[in-house]
């Protein structure tokens, strides 16, 4: 009863934020006004249909993708402060999108996703290819973050040798919606397709939650179930970088919120994950907005404000 | 028979007006028509609003960084209020929609990656600005000019642009070796031969120091570097004071450098000489190298 | 070659190192340099100085205070990862991996921008307030001290570092004027390194340095297990908090003066060990001179990647050491 009523208020706060994001930003807008935008030939047009709308609409898929990414990588290796940044997927797809930037300037920046999706798929395989299917997940984790550790250097050090495209990169680096909008939903819609097989994992990492021992004894296979659960994790991580940047934090937070909200019920808990997730990527995008109008922060800085208390509390909550 | 010169005259006016108002020009993402003349036109870097005040159009929206003093004053006083529409890496789409443009100026580096958004606002010309050099700049200008249903004026403000150069140049003395760089806390950027201001400092009979030929970006150096540079003359645009170079100039390496035996270490306005660009900016950049070069 | 060095005496490999050390400095006052230096006028600029000479000037006041400083940041950082690693008895213990680095770049970021009229003190003073505030985090969190898991401290260390890089993140991107200054930091360089820094550096080095070597007794009871330890008298909390102290002067005093420099805590010692094996007494000495050796070397590297301008010797030094560290986790998890 508790779950549900949990589950019906976080979809009932998602909704409010999207009501409250298509009304405040840089003009503030009536309800009449928001329902007039809808209407091609209304003046607030564009910032309701071509602006607002499709922002908020990107910050729930992506915020929700992120997140259920993260509760996979946390039922996996069974750490609370694992998240899918450990597995170098955000930094191998920012190495991409940065050698874009850098090396190559005069490449349209309409390769810029496609790039970061490469980059970060092949920095998975990498890491897959270091660990092979049988290692430890604390291996894993700790191979994941050299990894990230290796792309994060060479990022650094190809922006301080080509100075003149640090800005753009920089920009990009921090996890923005700014100038998303449909081509750009288009672009991950296919990959909603992982969440239903997200879901069907959650028997699964019920059992791996209670011990490599009785999970095999319980028939569970721990390393087809880590290899999929991982894998999913990695298109999910990997198809929102390369439209958004890396949005820190998201992965890590939202799967513990919605733990003490619900339980540890996979069934329910990964759910749940994606609307907690949902809510704070409106709500970070919604302040980066209207903090100090006309001027654009990163969404990606604001959840790691907004997640960074949280997220130390809890650190000393689960010692 | 009259009837028929009547209807004759009206449609050659009419033809006549609507081919006034048709231009149709190259801008980085192939050809750009317009066939009306802009008024309300919002400009997202600094050069773009120096080519409307050049041709005296006044732009509704400017991606000033919500710093208007970032705007030369000489375009300040022509274009009188605009509204900022935000940082110039990431203008506010909202608040550019909200203007109503009819034309949107955009650069092609830093907004290539809204450049969709921008066109369902209204019409938009994409140019190169950042890390445009000198003629970059004024062939922008001229398309500019042509947008805006301007161009005569455009070509004579162009031609005029040149005659003040050219003026300012005969005041100047010919092939002096000057390097422009911008000093910070713990920094030193030069602008190297292919930059702007190495540009229009090229452009006046001025010339750049070897070492810094074909190299597009600004580059950061060290004292070793600049050593090396050893220019005749150095500018310095300064963002912070104190900078670096008064840290440099307590050693003794600094007292072998050409500028620090001669007395040639000039500082002019950091903002003019390495944000603004356009035909405005160089004149003030010329006007600061007459004035350092007469004293 | 390697084989039969390790088999020599500490005395003599002690000596073999300190050659070779000398042998870069003298390399370094010299090469790649754009105003040209012969390496005969690099030793007589040093003995028989003659101010008129360009080359001498060069030697003296560019070069050879960055030689010096590359050999104690350097020394600082390695003794500092050694002391970390013998600590938490986790061989991926470092400034950079625990978050040290992280914390105090955050620290430095946030007086360069908000207080700039500090200056060099300040921001050396709030690199290491941050880096202290982290590498206690970090302990707490990875619970270093009831000898929780190897992955765990890591862990948080990572997670850690994150934090304080995504505020970094946002102060830079508030003040885009100071970007670069903060970014030249964060990539960790000793090119702009002059006598001044120099004479900021030295004495907290003197004190680290002579410190760790004064606490190796107990690193080496330490590592015989925590009760073995307490058995022998030795006071656990205070030996601890010691050794913290001890780490936190290094580290400041080598970032305060040459930014963000990664990896050579992580992987000198371990190049240590495998020379000299397990005793600190021997172990802190020689990864002093390995890591001397190693940022002067990375140093040296800068110059000719694009030159006449120069890399960072902390990016040369991150893209040496991340392989490495790749190499030792998926050893160490063999």
């Amino acid at each position: 009863m508790k779950t549900l009523l949990s589950s019906f208020l976080l979809a009932l706060l998602v909704a409010f934020i999207v009501a409250l994001s298509l009304s405040l930003g840089a003009v503030s807008l009536s309800f009449e006004q928001i329902l007039s935008g809808f209407d091609a030939s209304s003046e607030f047009y564009f910032t309701i249909h071509e602006y607002r709308l499709p922002r908020s609409i990107l910050a729930i898929l992506v915020g929700g993708m992120m997140a259920l990414s993260g509760a996979l990588v946390q039922g996996v290796i069974r750490n609370p402060l694992a998240s899918p940044d450990v597995l170098g997927v955000s930094q191998g797809a920012g190495l991409a999108a940065v050698i874009l930037m850098t090396i190559f300037p005069s490449v349209s920046i309409f390769w810029l996703p496609w790039a970061a999706l490469s980059g970060g798929i092949i920095a998975a395989l990498f890491l897959w290819f270091l660990c092979g299917s049988h290692s430890g997940a604390i291996k894993l984790a700790i191979t994941g973050v050299a990894m990230a550790a290796l792309y994060s250097s060479a990022v650094d050090f190809l922006m301080l040798t080509k100075p003149l495209e640090v800005n753009n990169a920089l920009l990009w680096l921090t996890g923005s919606l700014w100038g998303r909008g449909w081509n750009q939903i288009t672009m991950l819609l296919p990959w909603l397709v992982l969440i239903p097989f997200a879901f069907s994992l959650a028997k699964r990492l019920n059992l791996i939650g209670l011990g490599d021992d009785v999970a095999t004894s319980l028939g569970t296979s721990i390393s087809m179930t880590r290899l999929w659960a991982l894998t999913i994790a990695v298109g999910l991580t990997a198809s929102c970088v390369s439209i958004c940047g890396p949005i820190g934090f998201l992965g890590l937070i939202a799967p513990h919120l919605a733990r003490r909200l619900v339980g540890g019920r996979h069934q329910v808990l990964l759910p749940c994950t994606m609307l907690v997730g949902m809510v704070i990527l409106l709500l970070a995008d919604l302040v980066a907005r209207i903090i100090n109008p006309p001027i654009e922060l990163s969404a990606g800085i604001m959840t790691a404000i907004i997640g960074a208390p949280y997220f130390l509390w809890l650190l000393f909550k689960v010692r | 028979m009259l009837r028929a010169l009547n209807i004759l005259l009206t449609t050659l006016l009419f033809s006549l007006s609507s081919a006034v108002f048709a231009v149709s020009v190259e801008d980085s993402k192939g050809t750009f028509t317009l066939d009306y003349a802009p008024k309300r036109i919002v400009v997202l870097e600094f050069s773009f609003a120096d080519a409307l005040a050049s041709v005296n159009v006044s732009p509704v929206g400017i991606a000033d960084d919500k710093k208007p003093t970032r705007v030369l004053k000489e375009v300040r006083d022509i274009i009188g209020e605009w509204t900022s529409v935000g940082t110039r890496s990431q203008p506010s789409l909202e608040v550019i929609s909200s203007l109503k443009p009819d034309l949107i100026i955009a650069d092609i580096n830093r907004h290539e990656a809204i450049y969709e958004d921008l066109k369902k606002i209204a019409p938009t010309v994409i140019l190169q600005s950042r890390g445009e050099t000198y003629q970059d700049n004024l062939k922008s200008a001229a398309i500019i000019g042509k947008v805006l249903g301007k161009e005569g004026e455009m070509q004579q403000r162009l031609a005029q642009h040149k005659d003040t150069m050219q003026r300012f140049a005969e005041q100047l003395p010919n092939a002096v070796e000057v390097q422009f760089s911008i000093a910070r806390k713990d920094n030193m950027y030069i602008h190297t031969a292919d930059s702007y201001a190495g540009g229009v400092i090229r452009a006046l009979g001025l010339s750049n120091p070897e070492i810094t030929k074909g190299d597009k970006a600004s580059r950061k150096v060290g004292l070793e570097q600049l050593l090396a540079i050893n220019p005749e003359h150095l500018i310095l645009g300064p963002y912070s004071t104190p900078n670096i170079v008064d840290t440099w100039k307590t050693e003794p390496l600094w007292s072998v450098l050409k500028v620090a035996q001669n007395g040639n270490l000039h500082e002019v306005d950091a903002n003019v000489w390495s944000r603004c660009r356009g035909i405005m900016a160089a004149e003030r950049i010329a006007q600061d190298l007459v004035t350092i070069f007469q004293k | 070659m390697l084989n039969r060095f390790k088999k020599q005496s500490y005395l003599v490999q002690c000596t073999a190192l300190l050659a070779v050390l000398c042998l870069f400095i003298w390399l370094s006052l010299f090469s790649w340099s754009i105003v040209p230096v012969s390496a005969s006028q690099a030793i007589t600029a040093l003995f028989q100085t003659d101010k008129s000479i360009i080359a001498h000037s060069i030697v003296l006041d560019l070069r050879l205070p960055r030689a010096l400083i590359a050999c104690t940041v350097g020394a600082c950082l390695a003794v500092a990862g050694a002391i970390m690693q013998g600590l938490t008895r986790n061989p991926l213990a470092s400034p950079s991996v625990l978050g040290v680095n992280a914390g105090a770049a955050l620290g430095m970021a946030t007086v360069t921008i908000l207080a700039p009229s500090f200056g060099l003190f300040g921001s050396s003073v709030a690199a290491m307030l941050g880096g202290a505030v982290t590498w206690a985090l970090v302990m707490v969190l990875g619970s270093a001290w009831r000898g929780g898991e190897h992955g765990r401290l890591v862990l948080a260390g990572v997670a850690i570092s994150a934090l304080c890089a995504a505020f970094t993140k946002a102060i830079l991107i508030l003040h885009e004027d100071q970007a670069s200054a903060v970014l030249t930091w964060l990539a960790g360089t000793v090119a702009n390194a002059r006598w001044g820094h120099w004479h900021q550096l030295w004495p907290m080095a003197l004190i680290g340095l002579v410190g760790a070597q004064l606490i190796t007794p107990t690193l080496n009871l330490l590592n015989l297990g925590e009760d073995n330890a307490r058995s022998l008298g030795i006071k656990l909390g205070w030996a601890r908090i010691l050794c913290s102290i001890l780490v936190l002067i290094l580290v400041a005093a080598a970032l305060s003066v040459a930014g963000s420099i990664a990896f050579i805590g992580l992987l000198v010692p371990h190049m240590a060990r495998s020379l000299v094996g397990h005793d600190h007494r021997k172990l802190l000495p020689i990864s002093a001179m390995l890591g001397a050796l190693l940022l002067l070397a990375a140093d040296i590297i800068s110059r000719p990647i694009i030159f006449p301008l120069e890399t960072p010797a902390g990016a040369i030094l991150a893209l040496i050491g991340a392989p490495f560290f790749i190499y030792m986790v998926s050893r160490r998890n063999r």
